[in-house]
């Protein structure tokens, strides 16, 4: 056999990844998505960015991935679309009302938001069934989101931290709105209990606020070595699960690649810092996710700096600021991109599994999406 | 089950004639009384098309031709006919000799079936009557499959079978031109599916026979000859290159004969890296991968085994199972769909506890492994051949239209066409626009030409005057003179005449003098002659001046005009009763 076939069947990748993925699936979609938000335990919606006509999807992954104990016997490898709809502008945040078929987007070109409908056993089209103001006077970038499970299906929102509202998705009426000095953009809104939330700032700012009073949020200053040009990004790991919303972790990643680690208890202090390997390339601010994993501890997943997905295991990480090695990496992205004009493929969301500790799903600008479950190499580790 | 009824241009047309896989009774079969209540169907068929060689499309072929009754022409590609009896045969006998079944076709059906079949070549139009003509095209998915054109008259369908937009190991990927057909029918089973990619199947196929070896167990992988056991000896084979393994790789040998028979058949049907291996050598020379000899399955330690038949019902992957079954170290992998009432279906449905012949047991303690490689069109598949063939309507079949609202709702907004999705047993009429070819008469043709001024404007349409004549199977546009000649009729003149009174003190001379200045300045561009012999002619519109008897001063003027002129003489007397203007000389 001629060796560029040899090449073409097998790649260093791909042989690899016998050993170092238990679950591997590779797709992909027309077009690229910026969002994979989980609808249920075996479903997600992704959607596409365009500036013109875009779909949005809900997916439910394979049953072979689901199919535990007769996993042999199940053949099924694909997604369904079980439910599509369409729309005129870009998707650049999508969340799920849990408790609901309710989904909420924005299109990152003013704060209003979009409210659907995903639609049941009766039909496969998604509706639009209404909108959510935003607040007025707001210049660029779009509105982060956040929900939880309540009574009431309600909505958090908002695109700078002066004017984060809690919204009441049916009547439309806000029940409460975050106040703060100085309007900052948000680079993410978290909850971490049925009331407490955190509103992460791309200046490293982290206000955490309490939805039944209207006291001044609690601020959480940037880590000290934050520059003029520095994005940064949050995370609170245990969301509104979590009993005792204190004992939640933050984790604040910057487009430098320092990573701080704090604890609710107390917010300004650091419990852990590295420094992360992230090739510098021109970041946008629209792509860069950190997510600590949901059933792993001390996990947490990197992505949009490049091509990979990177997973850090911050047990071993110090309040000494000291470079971090990835537990794990995830090319599949970069190794089988297809981009034909010389622009590198770079990763644009990821999500873990809510319960299979190791599973992820991750998204590229050239419109593929992995659904992965790696193997933990290391002797000790998540 | 796949079996559709077309109608077109007068013609009926069957679409594949398949197998119902799931069902035991005669629901598997398609209902035949959609055709005709009682009788054979000949009569009622103008043809039948049979797209791939797969069961749920082609295994109530011999049941529909013999037992219920059709003797006009089957179409096929070459390869389908070649490998449709095969499968057939062994179809026919898990069911009758394994199941004991009885309202069942047998060999000679089969055998008697296929003498009607007349195989097609890709690419080339089949006349299979004067009016209706046939077509296939590339489909990939498995060898031999094809998508049909049909046409009669303008009026033109395409059925695509089953297909797929990418090409694998050993196929090519499905094509077809612009043809724009009034119809496009498709499959709708995988439309709402995103296909995990290839290299992920491979990988989880390499990743088990990868295990089993290393813990030293025994991998027997049941094919049918023509599936996808070349590409997966293709897959070990670089496999066991890379990673130095040495545990050996046996195909049996009436697997390679046939398959290397076949595809020496059909090289045309496969895609350019086989052909390119198979001109170099015989397709299954590989290094690692020897002829098996059934001895061997009794050598200890770990190895793979090719075997015949794919459904693991008769033959050498039968015995070589019984004897590996027993040991959970061992691995089986079905690399496709098996027919109920073998012991492939049987294991893919988790039975651990298999009955043989002579009442003994088989305990199944070995991994059972079901992996999919076949190849088929997804959501983004089914867009590109849209966008390949532009079709006018677009058909999805054998999906929940509840689950299909979207799909159709995404081509009718990108395509601008409609999309249907009918139920099984519903029926559903799509409108198209045919065109009509007319000849026209040179001189007719000519004239009206010269009607529009020196330069004919292409953009603009024109009403034309003409008679269109159908005498059998032409149609004809003449002028109505060559019509009437030709009809043996004769032409009758139609003239109206109409008295308009006129209050002018002149004479008759002056009056007519002025009527015919005032036409002058209204009808500007049109022919106004002032004859010498007391009239006024516009166009062929004769105009009269005389003196009402009583009153000097009251002109009568009689206007006269043929029945082509009939709007202009309107225009002429509706002007002329208004009066003539003071300001004439």
């Amino acid at each position: 056999m001629e060796e560029t076939e040899f090449d073409d069947i097998l790649d260093d990748w791909f042989i690899e990844s016998l050993k170092t993925y238990k679950d591997l699936h590779v797709y992909q979609l027309e077009h690229p998505t910026q969002v994979i938000e989980w609808t249920s335990g075996k479903t997600v919606c992704v959607a596409g960015f365009t500036s013109s006509k875009n779909e949005i999807l809900e997916l439910r992954l394979p049953l072979k991935l689901f199919a535990d104990e007769n996993k042999g016997l199940c053949a099924e490898r694909d997604f369904k679309v079980v439910h599509g709809g369409f729309t005129d502008a870009p998707v650049r945040c999508l969340r799920h009302i849990p408790g609901t078929r309710c989904v909420v987007t924005n299109d990152g070109l003013s704060s209003d938001l979009q409210v659907w409908d995903l639609g049941g056993d009766d039909s496969d089209v998604i509706r639009r069934t209404g909108s959510v103001d935003g607040s007025r006077g707001v210049s660029e970038g779009g509105s982060r989101i956040a929900a939880r499970l309540s009574s009431q299906p309600q909505v958090l929102h908002g695109a700078e931290s002066a004017g984060v509202r809690l919204t009441q998705l049916t009547s439309g009426q806000t029940v409460y709105t975050l106040e703060t000095d100085s309007a900052d953009p948000l680079s993410s809104l978290h909850f971490v209990s049925d009331a407490v939330f955190l509103a992460g700032c791309s200046n490293g700012k982290v206000y955490i606020a309490d939805t039944r009073t209207s006291a001044a949020p609690q601020l959480s200053p940037p880590p000290p070595s934050s520059g003029e040009s520095v994005l940064w990004w949050t995370d609170a790991s245990a969301g509104p699960s979590c009993l005792d919303p204190s004992s939640c972790r933050i984790v604040r990643l910057s487009s430098c690649g320092q990573t701080v680690i704090s604890d609710l208890r107390n917010p300004g202090g650091a419990v852990s810092r590295a420094q992360l390997d992230v090739q510098t390339r021109r970041c946008n601010a629209d792509d860069v996710r950190v997510s600590w994993a949901p059933a792993l501890d001390d996990c947490i997943a990197v992505s949009g700096f490049s091509g990979a997905v990177q997973i850090y295991s911050s047990s071993v990480w110090t309040t000494e600021l000291q470079e971090a090695q990835p537990l794990f990496e995830h090319r599949g992205h970069a190794v089988s991109s297809q981009s034909d004009d010389g622009v590198p493929v770079f990763v644009t969301s990821h999500v873990w599994h809510p319960e299979r500790p190791r599973t992820l799903l991750s998204a590229a600008s050239d419109g593929s999406v992995h659904v992965w479950d790696w193997v933990d190499q290391s002797a000790a580790g998540c | 089950r796949s079996c559709i009824l077309v109608s077109i241009g007068g013609k009926n047309i069957m679409l594949d004639c398949g197998m119902h896989m799931g069902y035991n009774d005669d629901r598997r079969f398609p209902d035949f009384s959609y055709i005709t209540q009682n009788g054979r169907l000949t009569d009622f068929l103008d043809c039948v098309i049979i797209s791939h060689f797969h069961l749920d499309h082609c295994g109530a072929l011999p049941f529909m031709s013999e037992m219920v009754g059709y003797d006009g022409p089957i179409y096929m590609t070459h390869p389908t006919k070649a490998i449709c009896p095969i499968l057939l045969e062994d179809f026919r006998k898990i069911t009758v000799d394994k199941k004991g079944e009885t309202n069942f076709f047998t060999s000679q059906m089969i055998k008697d079936c296929m003498k009607k079949v007349v195989p097609l070549n890709l690419h080339q139009t089949v006349q299979v009557d004067d009016e209706l003509e046939i077509k296939a095209y590339y489909a990939g998915h498995v060898l031999g499959a094809a998508m049909v054109h049909i046409k009669v008259g303008s009026e033109s369908v395409v059925y695509t079978g089953d297909y797929n937009m990418t090409p694998d190991r050993h196929l090519g990927a499905a094509w077809i031109d612009k043809c724009r057909p009034d119809i496009l029918i498709s499959e709708s089973t995988y439309a709402t599916t995103i296909r995990d990619s290839k290299r992920c199947r491979e990988r989880d196929f390499l990743k088990k026979v990868h295990e089993s070896i290393e813990r030293g167990g025994k991998v027997l992988i049941p094919v049918f000859a023509l599936g996808r056991a070349q590409e997966l000896c293709i897959l070990l084979e670089t496999f066991w290159e890379r990673m130095n393994l040495k545990a050996p790789i046996y195909f049996s040998t009436g697997l390679t004969e046939k398959a290397n028979h076949y595809y020496k058949l059909f090289i045309t049907w496969t895609n350019q890296k086989i052909r390119k291996t198979f001109v170099q050598r015989n397709m299954f020379e590989f290094k690692h991968i020897k002829a098996f000899d059934r001895s061997y399955a009794d050598n200890p330690g770990p190895m793979v085994v090719f075997a015949t038949p794919g459904m693991l019902h008769a033959g050498q992957s039968l015995q070589i199972f019984k004897k590996w079954a027993g040991n959970e170290k061992n691995m089986v992998i079905m690399p496709g769909y098996c027919v109920q009432g073998t012991i492939g279906h049987k294991i893919l449905n988790g039975q651990r506890k298999l009955e043989m012949e002579g009442r003994s047991t088989l305990d199944v303690k070995l991994q059972v492994e079901y992996m999919s490689f076949s190849a088929h069109a997804d959501a983004k598949g089914i867009m590109q051949l849209i966008r390949m063939a532009e079709p006018r309507n677009m058909l999805l079949v054998h999906g929940e239209a509840v689950k299909m609202e979207f799909l159709k709702g995404k081509i009718e907004q990108e395509f601008s066409i409609d999309c249907y999705m009918p139920a099984n047993g519903e029926t559903v009429t799509v409108t198209t626009n045919p065109s009509v070819p007319v000849d026209i008469s040179l001189n007719l043709l000519k004239r009206e030409m010269a009607l529009g001024g020196p330069l004919p404007d292409p953009k603009k349409p024109r009403t034309m005057h003409g008679t269109l004549i159908m005498k059998e199977n032409s149609l004809k546009l003449v002028s109505s003179e060559q019509a009437l000649k030709e009809l043996g009729l004769n032409e009758h003149q139609l003239r109206f005449t109409c008295r308009v009174q006129l209050q002018d003190p002149h004479s008759d001379t002056d009056t007519l003098h002025r009527i015919y200045t005032h036409l002058k300045s209204v009808l500007k561009g049109y022919t106004i002659q002032h004859l010498p012999d007391g009239t006024v002619m516009v166009e062929s519109i004769v105009i009269k001046v005389s003196s009402s008897t009583e009153d000097p001063n009251t002109k009568v003027l009689l206007l006269s005009w043929s029945y082509q002129d009939e709007d202009l003489g309107s225009f002429l007397s509706t002007l002329l009763k208004k009066g003539l203007p003071s300001g004439l000389c």
